[in-house]
């Protein structure tokens, strides 16, 4: 009779998921503390102008549009997830639709920052400018790392070696993209 | 003995003659509108970090409610 070991307990959330999880948490912190920062300045203004005079206004509109691509390709990101429980093959639209999309948001904050550099609100410029590249540069990097993490997760998905633990750590990174966004908007451009 | 009463008007003026003092130099202004970002902003970065680490408790102990309730069931002994 062969020797019973005792049974193999498999964690509640996977290793990956975890650290992903302690990390974002992290992060959350680190956005918090910019958003309260930029909050303390902005109330010392009041009564003053905000954004200071002679400093270019930020495109709202257009800005509002881009996350609108952002938001869609965090929905997207959840149809992928129940293609890859359904047929890890079926994943391969819905997550390149997710990595267009969030590439056409980092490509479109990149062409804005372009645009604001040429008109003259740089880091140096104001509090305002300051606040704006430091806020929204974190975010955008953020935006790139979760970019390659997604384009990794898409190359193991089409060598068939993508496992739903990677796709849910990976994807966790990218959900935490999209949902702060519309808080930093929020604060910075209304 | 005598100086008991000089120590004591010495606390006397310690405590009374000193204007209010901060202990963040940098939290008081008079601003009304300053004033209450200092004190949201405060309360938000004190109450976010309790808030996350209860709701990755929570989630925790429901899952592994979760799994323990599964692996009771008739159907997943072997």
């Amino acid at each position: 009779m062969p020797a019973r070991g005792p049974a193999k307990r498999e964690p509640i959330v996977p290793n990956g998921v975890l650290g992903m999880v302690i990390f974002i948490f992290t992060e959350v912190m680190f956005f918090s503390g910019l958003i309260s920062a930029h909050t303390i300045v902005k109330s010392q203004a009041a009564g003053q102008m905000w954004p200071p005079y002679g400093q270019p206004r930020l495109p709202i509109e257009e800005t509002a549009l881009n996350s609108l691509a952002l938001l869609v390709s965090g929905m997207v990101l959840v149809f992928t997830w129940f293609a890859f429980k359904r047929e890890a093959g079926q994943a391969r639209i819905p997550l390149l639709i997710t990595i267009v999309l969030g590439g056409i948001f980092v490509g479109f904050q990149g062409s804005e920052w372009a645009a604001l550099l040429a008109d003259g609100l740089t880091m140096q410029s104001s509090s305002y400018g300051g606040f704006f590249y430091l806020i929204v540069g974190s975010h955008a990097i953020h935006a790139v790392g979760a970019l390659v993490a997604l384009l990794w997760a898409y190359d193991r998905l089409n060598k068939d070696e993508l496992r739903s633990s990677q796709l849910a750590t990976v994807s966790a990174f990218w959900y935490f993209v999209v949902l702060v966004w519309p808080i930093l908007y929020w604060q910075v451009y209304l | 003995m005598r100086l008991l009463p000089l120590a004591g008007l010495a606390m006397l003026g310690m405590a009374v003659l000193p204007e209010s003092v901060w202990a963040c130099p940098v939290c008081f202004d008079s601003s009304d509108e300053n004033r209450q970002a200092f004190i949201a902003t405060t309360a938000f970065l004190s109450l976010l970090p309790l808030g996350m680490v209860a709701g990755a408790g929570l989630y925790v102990r429901k899952r592994s409610r979760d799994v323990r309730e599964d692996s009771s069931t008739p159907d997943s002994l072997d």
